[in-house]
C-alpha cells in the first residue's frame, strides 16, 4: 500500500502551505493605529470572545493551510495504491512483464511456480488502467521476436496464457535488452517487472554489458517466486557410451551419471532406460548430497541405423529434468577380410591369430562390431572384396597379378586396406605392383635380435585413428612395446603416425581415391614386436580398422542443450538446398545448406524444445553423407540445479540498475489503484467552503 | 435663515456652520416654525418687565394700568417669572473629542447644548451651563435672560474637549451646587463606570430635579465599523492599547455596547430619568424633540 505522485514537482508547492502563516505573522506587523473612545467595550468585546476568537483563528489559519496543501497535492496528483508491489511509478504506466519461463519455474513456488508466476503477471495486467500499456515479454526469447506495447487487457492475458514452461534457461540478456527497447518511447511512467524464481543458472551467463540499451531510471522490479519447502533436487549429468562400438545385436553399455543437487542424499531413484519407446532396464540409484553417481545399462540394438533414446529418473517430489534424451547410431557389422601370409597349424603361431582376436575377442558372431573372415594368400586369386570395408594383408609376400586391381579398385571406391609386413612380406613386389598407393617406398629389411629391439618413440596423437591413446595406460603400453624387425621407408607424402625411437617410420597413411592404405612396416603378430601382447594391441587394432572403414563404429550422441545451435556437416555438393527438421512436436522446419569454406553446413538454431529432432536429408542428397538422421536436445543440466541467486551477487550484476525483490505473496494480496485527484478537489472546494463561512462569521 | 428645502437638524450639514449661536438658532427655528408658541410663565414679586398680551395668557395678568394710560393690553412680568431652571452639563472629556465622519461628539454636544439654551431662554426658562471634563471646566449658573445666551455660548466656544472623563465625580460636585430644584440635561458619551454615573444622577433626583440624559454616541463606536487588524488607543488614557480584529469582535462589541446602553437605559428609567441615545449622525431635532416632550 503506497501513494505516489504524478506530477511530483508540484510537491514543491508544499511549501506554500507556510504563506497563511506569514501572511498572518506579516499583517502582526502591519498594525494600524486608530484612536478611539470606546477601548474599553473593545477590551470588554474582546476578554469576552477571547478564547474562541483564537479557536476559530486558529481554524481558520489550519484551513487555509489545508487548503494550500491541497491545491499542492492536487496538482502532483497522488495515486493511491494497495497491494504491495504493484506499481511504483504513476500512471500511466508503460510496463513490461518479463515472465521467466524456463524449465525452473516447474518446480519452484512448491511446485507450483509457474502457475503462480502466471497469476501474478495476470495480476498485474488486471491492475492496469485504461490509459496504461503493458508487454509480456517470456524469457526464453532470442531477442529477434516482435513485440510490442498494448492497452487491450484480454490480448495480453491472452499473450499471457499462450506461453508455457520452456525446456531451457533464461535468455536474460535478450529479455532485459526487449524491456529496455520497448520502454524506449516516450512515456509517463515505465517499469520493468520481472516474475521469476531467481535461479542462479540464468544469472551466471548474464552480463549487462551485453545489453545494447540501459536505463537505470526506469524501476526494475523481480517478483520473487519462492518455496518454503526444499525439495529433493538432482538430474541427469551425463550419459555416455560404456563399450567400445555400438552395433546391430552386440552388447551395449550405457553408463548414466546422476548430479544431486541439495544437500541430502538421493535415495533409490528409480531410473529407466528406453530406446525407441520401449522399456529397456531399470535400476535404482542413490546419491550423496552434493554429490555424483553413475550407473551403467546393458542392452542390445537389434537394428542398425539411428535410435532415440531416454533415461528417466523416477522418484516422488523429485525437482529436477528427470529426462534426458539421447540418440544412438548404431553399425551394421564392419565386415574385415584378413589374408594371413604365413599360415601355421597351430593357431597360435599363425600370423593373423593375435589380430583376428583382436578384432573379436571372443570368437562369437555377435560379440563384436568388427566380423573378420581369413583367407590365406591364394584365396586372393578368387576373391572378391564387395561387402568389406576393410582388408588386412599380414605377412603376404606378393599380391598376385590379378587381385591388384580388384585392390585398387577397393580402394577408390572408399575401401581400407592396412598392410603388416613380415618375413615373407617382398617389398620390391609391393613396390612395383602397387607403387603410388603406398604411403612410401618401402627399403631395406632391418631385422635385429629381440634385445636390441627399439622403443616407439612418438605418434600422431590427434590422429583420428590413434586418438584412444589420450588414455594415459594406452599411451604407456604403446611406448613400451618394442620392435626388432621391419621394413625401412622412404619418406612419402604425409608423416607417419608411429615412429619409432630412432626415427624409422613404424605406421604410415596414404589416401587412395576414396579410400586409404594405412601400412604397418612390422608383423602382425609378435615374430618382430611384442605389439601384440600389449594392451594397447587391441584398441590400436579396432580403431585402425575402424577408421579404415570410414570412421563411424557407431556412436551415443549425449545431444545440445536446448537453445543452443546444432551444426551438421553435409558434402558441399547439398549447398542451395534445404534441410529438413521434424521437432518434438513434430512441427517441421526448413533449413537452408549453406557453403563454409570447402564444405556444406546447415545450421539448426530453432532447439527449443527438449526431445528428439529427425533430420531428412534433401531430396537428391546422398544417404550415407555423414550426416545424423536425428539428434537429442536437452534442458541446460544447471537449469535443474534451484540455487537461487542472492541479493548481493543480483545487484553486483545488475548495478547500475537498481533491482527491488519483491515476493510473489505480497501480490496475491491483490492490488488497486486509486487517483487522488477527484477527492483531492472535493477536500479542497470543502475547506474553502468552510473557510469562507468562517471567515463570513468573523 | 432656515427654510424648509434645508435639513436643518443634519450634523453635516451644522457641521458646516462654525458660528454656534448661528447654528443653535438655525436648528431651534427649524424645530419651532410651524409650533403655536405657548408660554408658561411662572409667578414673581419682582417685576422684570412689561409684554404686550398675546391669546393663552391669563387674564389676571393683565396690568389694567397700563391698559388705562396706554389703552392696550400689557402683561407684566417678573424676574422669576419661569418655574424652569435648566442645568446644561456639557462633557468636554478627551473622549468627545472623536469623530469617525464629520461632526465630533463635542461639537455635536455642543450645537445640541446651546440648541437647549437657545430653546429654554426663548421660551423665559432659566439655563445654565456647566462644562467639565475630570472637573467642572465653567460653570454658569441659570439665568432665564435672554441675552444670557451669549454668555452660555462664550463658555461652549472657549475650550475644546481635552482631559479625562469623571462623569460620576462631577455629577456629585454639581449636585451639591444646585440649590434650586430643576431641569439636569447631562450631554455625554458616558465613557466612566456605569455606577458611578448613575450615583451621580440620582444625587439628582434626590434633589427632586429632572434629569435628561443624551448619551453621545458616534456611529464607528456603535458599529466598529474598521477592517484589519487595528492597534487601538484610547483617547484618554494613554496606556490603554488593544489590538483587535473588528471583524472577529464586532458583533460581540455590538452587543457590549448594546448592554451597556440597555443597563444604563433600565438604570435611568428606575430613578425616573430620561435617557437618550443620540448618535451623531441622529438629526438634532430628536434630541429636541426628547427635550419638548419632557417640557410639554
Amino acid at each position: 500500500m503506497s501513494v505516489f505522485f504524478l506530477y511530483p514537482v508540484f510537491l514543491l508547492g508544499l511549501l506554500a502551505a507556510s504563506l497563511p502563516v506569514l501572511i498572518h505573522l506579516l499583517n502582526r506587523r502591519k498594525l494600524k493605529r486608530i484612536r478611539f473612545p470606546a477601548v474599553r467595550f473593545i477590551l470588554l468585546s474582546h476578554k469576552r470572545i477571547s478564547r474562541s476568537y483564537r479557536l476559530r483563528h486558529w481554524i481558520l489559519l489550519a484551513l487555509r493551510t489545508l487548503a494550500v496543501v491541497f491545491l499542492a497535492l492536487l496538482l502532483a496528483n497522488p495515486i493511491f495504491q494497495t497491494g504491495a508491489g504493484l506499481f511504483a511509478g504513476g500512471g500511466p504506466v508503460s510496463l513490461v512483464v518479463l515472465l521467466d519461463n524456463s524449465l525452473s519455474m516447474t518446480w519452484s513456488g512448491d511446485g507450483n511456480g509457474f502457475k503462480q508466476a502466471k497469476d501474478a503477471a495476470r495480476l498485474l495486467i488486471s491492475a492496469l488502467n485504461d490509459d496504461d500499456r503493458a508487454a509480456i515479454v517470456p524469457t526464453n526469447i532470442t531477442g529477434k521476436e516482435p513485440f510490442r506495447l498494448k492497452a487491450q487487457k484480454d490480448v495480453l492475458l491472452r499473450e499471457l496464457d499462450a506461453i508455457e514452461i520452456a525446456d531451457g534457461t533464461v535468455n536474460l540478456e535478450a529479455a532485459l535488452g526487449k524491456a529496455y527497447e520497448l520502454l524506449n518511447v516516450p512515456a509517463g511512467q515505465k517499469e520493468i517487472r520481472f516474475i521469476t524464481d531467481m535461479g542462479l543458472t540464468g544469472w551466471d551467463q548474464f552480463s549487462l554489458a551485453g545489453l545494447k540499451q540501459v536505463d537505470p531510471s526506469i524501476p526494475f522490479k523481480l517478483i520473487h517466486v519462492g518455496r518454503k519447502q526444499t525439495p529433493p533436487n538432482g538430474s541427469i549429468k551425463e550419459i555416455r557410451l560404456g563399450s567400445p562400438g555400438i552395433g546391430a545385436n552386440l552388447p551395449l553399455q550405457i553408463d548414466v551419471t546422476v548430479a544431486n543437487f541439495g544437500e541430502s542424499e538421493l535415495k533409490d531413484v528409480l531410473a529407466q532406460l528406453s530406446i525407441d519407446g520401449q522399456n529397456k532396464e531399470q535400476k535404482l540409484i542413490s546419491v550423496p548430497g552434493k554429490s555424483e553417481s553413475s550407473l551403467r545399462f546393458q542392452t542390445r540394438l537389434s537394428q542398425p541405423g539411428a535410435h532415440a533414446g531416454q533415461v528417466t529418473l523416477k522418484k516422488a517430489g523429485l525437482a529436477g529434468n528427470p529426462t534426458t534424451n539421447f540418440t544412438l547410431d548404431a553399425q551394421e557389422k564392419l565386415k574385415v577380410l584378413v589374408v594371413d601370409g604365413d599360415p601355421q597349424t597351430s593357431v597360435v603361431q599363425s600370423e593373423t591369430f593375435f589380430l583376428s582376436r583382436a578384432l573379436n575377442p571372443s570368437g562369437e558372431r555377435d560379440a563384436s562390431i568388427f566380423l573378420p573372415t581369413v583367407i590365406l594368400t591364394d584365396g586372393l586369386n578368387t576373391a572378391t572384396l564387395d561387402g568389406y570395408q576393410v582388408l588386412i594383408l599380414c605377412n603376404v609376400a606378393a599380391l598376385p597379378e590379378s587381385f591388384t586391381a580388384k585392390l585398387q579398385s577397393f580402394l577408390r571406391q572408399g575401401g581400407g586396406v592396412l598392410i603388416f609386413a613380415g618375413d615373407k612380406f617382398q617389398a620390391d613386389s609391393y613396390n612395383q605392383k602397387i607403387a603410388r598407393d603406398l604411403p612410401g617406398q618401402l627399403g631395406e629389411k632391418k631385422l635385429g635380435p629381440e634385445a636390441n629391439a627399439d622403443k616407439i618413440g612418438k605418434f600422431a596423437a590427434k590422429h583420428p585413428a590413434l586418438q584412444f591413446l589420450a588414455d594415459p595406460i594406452l599411451e604407456e603400453s604403446i611406448k613400451s612395446a618394442r620392435v626388432w624387425g621391419y621394413f625401412r621407408t622412404t619418406a612419402g607424402g604425409q608423416a607417419p603416425l608411429i615412429t619409432l625411437a630412432n626415427g624409422d617410420a613404424l605406421l604410415l597413411e596414404q589416401n587412395v581415391g576414396a579410400g586409404r592404405i594405412l601400412m604397418m612396416t612390422s608383423s602382425a603378430d609378435r615374430d618382430w614386436t611384442d605389439l601384440p601382447l600389449k594392451t594397447v594391441y587391441l584398441p590400436l587394432i579396432q580403431s585402425l580398422a575402424q577408421y579404415l572403414a570410414g570412421g563411424n563404429r557407431g556412436a551415443l550422441d549425449g545431444g545440445i542443450a536446448v537453445g543452443a545451435a546444432k551444426e551438421i556437416a553435409l558434402p558441399p555438393t547439398l549447398v542451395g538446398k534445404n534441410l529438413r527438421v521434424t521437432k518434438p512436436d513434430k512441427q517441421t522446419a526448413e533449413v537452408a545448406i549453406t557453403a563454409e569454406k570447402n564444405r556444406a553446413v546447415a545450421s539448426i538454431e530453432e532447439n527449443d524444445r527438449a526431445g528428439i529432432y529427425r533430420v531428412s536429408l534433401p531430396v537428391g542428397g546422398e544417404k550415407n553423407a555423414g550426416a545424423p538422421q536425428m539428434y537429442a536436445v536437452n534442458p541446460p543440466l544447471l537449469e535443474s540445479r534451484l540455487d537461487e541467486i542472492s541479493a548481493r551477487e543480483l545487484q553486483a550484476k545488475l548495478s547500475p540498475i537498481r533491482a527491488e525483490v519483491i515476493p510473489v505473496d505480497a501480490l496475491k494480496e491483490g492490488g488497486k489503484r486509486t487517483d487522488l485527484a477527484l477527492p483531492l478537489l472535493a477536500l479542497l472546494i470543502v475547506t474553502l467552503l468552510i473557510e469562507g463561512w468562517l471567515g463570513q462569521r468573523f | 435663515m432656515p427654510n424648509g428645502d434645508k435639513n436643518y437638524f443634519d450634523p453635516k450639514v451644522l457641521a458646516g456652520i462654525s458660528n454656534l449661536a448661528l447654528r443653535a438658532r438655525w436648528v431651534v427655528e427649524g424645530l419651532m416654525s410651524g409650533i403655536h408658541r405657548s408660554r408658561a410663565k411662572g409667578f414673581s414679586v419682582e417685576f422684570e418687565e412689561h409684554r404686550e398680551y398675546s391669546p393663552g395668557d391669563e387674564i389676571r395678568r393683565i396690568d389694567w394700568k397700563a391698559l388705562g394710560k396706554f389703552d392696550r393690553y400689557f402683561i407684566k412680568e417678573y424676574e422669576d417669572e419661569t418655574n424652569l431652571r435648566a442645568y446644561l452639563l456639557m462633557d468636554a472629556s478627551a473622549s468627545m473629542n472623536y469623530a469617525s465622519d464629520g461632526i465630533t461628539k463635542f461639537d455635536y454636544g455642543c450645537t445640541l447644548t446651546a440648541s437647549l439654551a437657545y430653546l429654554i431662554l426663548k421660551q423665559q426658562d432659566a439655563a445654565g451651563l456647566v462644562t467639565f471634563s475630570d472637573h467642572i471646566e465653567s460653570f454658569i449658573p441659570p439665568r432665564a435672560k435672554r441675552d444670557y445666551l451669549t454668555q452660555i455660548l462664550g463658555a461652549l466656544e472657549k475650550r475644546g474637549a481635552a482631559g479625562e472623563t469623571n462623569v460620576g465625580k462631577i455629577l456629585e460636585d454639581i449636585a451639591g451646587q444646585v440649590k434650586r430644584r430643576g431641569l439636569i440635561v447631562l450631554v455625554s458619551d458616558l465613557l466612566d463606570e456605569p455606577e458611578s454615573i448613575l450615583n451621580g444622577l440620582r444625587q439628582f433626583r434626590f434633589r427632586g430635579n429632572d434629569v435628561i440624559v443624551f448619551h453621545l454616541f458616534d456611529q464607528a463606536e456603535l458599529e466598529l465599523p474598521f477592517d484589519g487588524n487595528i492597534l487601538f488607543e484610547d483617547l484618554e488614557a494613554a496606556n490603554l492599547q488593544v489590538i483587535a480584529d473588528p471583524r472577529a469582535i464586532r458583533t460581540t462589541y455590538k452587543q457590549v455596547v448594546q448592554e451597556f446602553i440597555n443597563d444604563m437605559r433600565k438604570q435611568c428609567r428606575d430613578n425616573t430619568i430620561d435617557y437618550q441615545v443620540i448618535s451623531t449622525a441622529t438629526p438634532l431635532d430628536r434630541a429636541l424633540a426628547s427635550y419638548l416632550s419632557w417640557r410639554g
